[in-house]
């Protein structure tokens, strides 16, 4: 226990980097979503096929595979990438294939008659969008996107292997200089508590999770939600 | 583009074609209505009646004939025109299709307001003008699922009537209402006709259009097989399949 007091700065500097980089990639995976999400339901083939391409490619690559690529790949095209910015790219190209499945599945998961009797009263397509799909639409987008963060916390242990220093790769850290300074081996105990807290954290991020969807169920009434949980990841590659 | 005159129609179609690939739902159908005028459009499943009368404001595009308003006719495959005409024709559902994540006055106020048929204030103005003309004044600050089918649907007319529209469609405004709630709905279609509101109702509701209908048309694979006034087309169908059709009704609304 004292072990991990005293590394104690050095926990909190890793725990942070790893908030950082889960709200950093949620951010930009939001935008993602959104964008390709949206126009996953246009009327265009061509853009709904570009969209379909880019989801299924990022989600059949593992993802520590597409963060390699990135991180080893960048200096070919003469970009020298931090790990740190290979990380948070890999895992926003992810984020995003994933939150623009959810916001797909928001958008289909409204009844077709809504859009119908909007334009029936004369609104516009952007305005039947903003005004009636999109509200509607956000109480299955919402909670899935908060399920999406837990998946990027989690994820975010990829960023040990090409040596972004968050909380996994941190803890390594620690468990090794002990390992060659006080010749013992900590791992088990340091490990553990890497567990713990990850659970603590990722527990919490899927409560919000279901609490939000629970919420803003009752406040939909008995309209059915979409299936845009449904199709997240069931675990990460 | 001609001008209007004086004794034109305000909705004059004429031969109206609506393919579904190799399938004709529509062939070539003409239909005019005249200000203040109620039709009833019945027929059978599959008749093309409801495939008619969205194609009326443009929800569905026919594939070929004339669509004329007021005097002007609408370009079929022209959006823009029908996103224009339709706060003139308003149009109630089969399914009511309120906005579930608005209030009832928002959905009766949302679109006036939008359209700039009315500023926020005149909107929900009018809108809790209407609800308590047709005894739902209390409802106003409720959201949809909080009321019954009937009282949706009640609602669904009542914003149509908030952008003043020059015509309302009902697309078998009371098929999917439970038979007790019909009436009020059915009371506040009669209430409209007898106002002079010029309706067009695709519904197996006999004695609606009995009551109100200045023309009651028959529809039967994609054409109009009869029309005239309700009394003479119920009392003395002409073609065999009108006489099938009514027979088939018959024990609903007796």
């Amino acid at each position: 226990m004292s072990l991990i007091l005293d590394n104690m700065p050095l926990f909190l500097r890793g725990l942070l980097a790893t908030l950082q980089i889960g709200v950093v990639t949620l951010i930009a995976s939001t935008i993602i979503g959104f964008i390709l999400g949206t126009l996953a339901v246009t009327r265009s083939r061509l853009l709904r096929l570009v969209v379909r391409g880019y989801v299924e490619l990022l989600r059949a690559v593992p993802l520590i595979v597409n963060i390699f690529f990135i991180f080893f790949g960048a200096p070919l095209f003469g970009l020298q990438l931090t790990p740190y910015a290979a990380a948070v790219i890999g895992l926003s190209l992810w984020g995003g294939a994933n939150g623009a499945e959810i916001v797909r599945g928001g958008l289909l998961g409204v009844p077709r008659h809504q859009a119908q009797s909007a334009r029936a009263l004369g609104m516009t397509e952007p305005e039947i969008f903003i005004q009636i799909l999109l509200p509607q639409a956000m109480r299955a987008i919402i909670p899935a996107f908060a399920g999406l963060l837990t998946l990027l916390v989690q994820s975010t242990t990829l960023g040990a292997l090409v040596g972004v220093p968050e909380f996994l790769q941190i803890s390594r850290l620690v468990v090794e200089r002990t390992t060659v300074m006080q010749g013992i081996d900590p791992a088990f105990q340091v490990y553990a508590f890497v567990l713990v807290i990850y659970f603590l954290l990722c527990s919490t991020l899927s409560f919000a999770s279901r609490w939000l969807e629970s919420v803003l169920a009752a406040r939909g009434g008995s309209r059915k939600t979409g299936t845009a949980k449904s199709l997240l990841p069931e675990t990460v590659s | 583009m001609t001008a209007p005159q004086a004794s034109a129609p305000l909705l004059a179609i004429s031969g109206l074609c609506k393919n579904y690939g190799a399938v004709s739902a529509l062939d070539h159908v003409d239909f005019e209505i005249e200000k203040g005028q109620v039709v009833s459009i019945i027929g059978p499943s599959g008749s093309g009646k409801s495939t008619f009368i969205r194609c009326m404001n443009g929800l569905e595009m026919a594939s070929s004939g004339t669509v004329t308003f007021e005097g002007r006719q609408i370009p079929l495959s022209n959006q823009r025109a029908w996103t224009k005409l339709r706060p003139d024709l308003g149009m109630v559902f089969q399914d009511y299709s309120l906005f579930p994540h608005l209030s009832i006055l928002r959905n009766i106020a949302l679109a006036p307001v939008l359209r700039g048929r009315a500023t926020k204030a005149e909107a929900q103005d009018r809108a809790l003008a209407l609800l308590a003309r047709f005894g739902l004044a209390d409802k106003a600050h409720a959201y949809p699922v909080e009321l019954s089918g009937g009282q949706q649907q009640r609602v669904a007319i009542i914003r149509a009537l908030a952008m003043n529209p020059k015509a309302l469609l009902f697309d078998e405004p009371t098929s999917a209402l439970d038979p007790e709630t019909i009436k009020d709905v059915l009371d506040i279609m009669l209430d409209l006709a007898r106002n002079g509101m010029t309706m067009i109702v695709v519904s197996h509701e006999i004695g609606f259009a009995r009551q109100v209908a200045d023309r009651l048309v028959f529809m039967a694979g994609g054409r109009i097989v009869e029309q005239g006034r309700p009394e003479d087309l119920i009392a003395r169908p002409q073609s065999e399949r009108l006489v099938e059709f009514l027979r088939h009704l018959a024990p609903r609304t007796a």
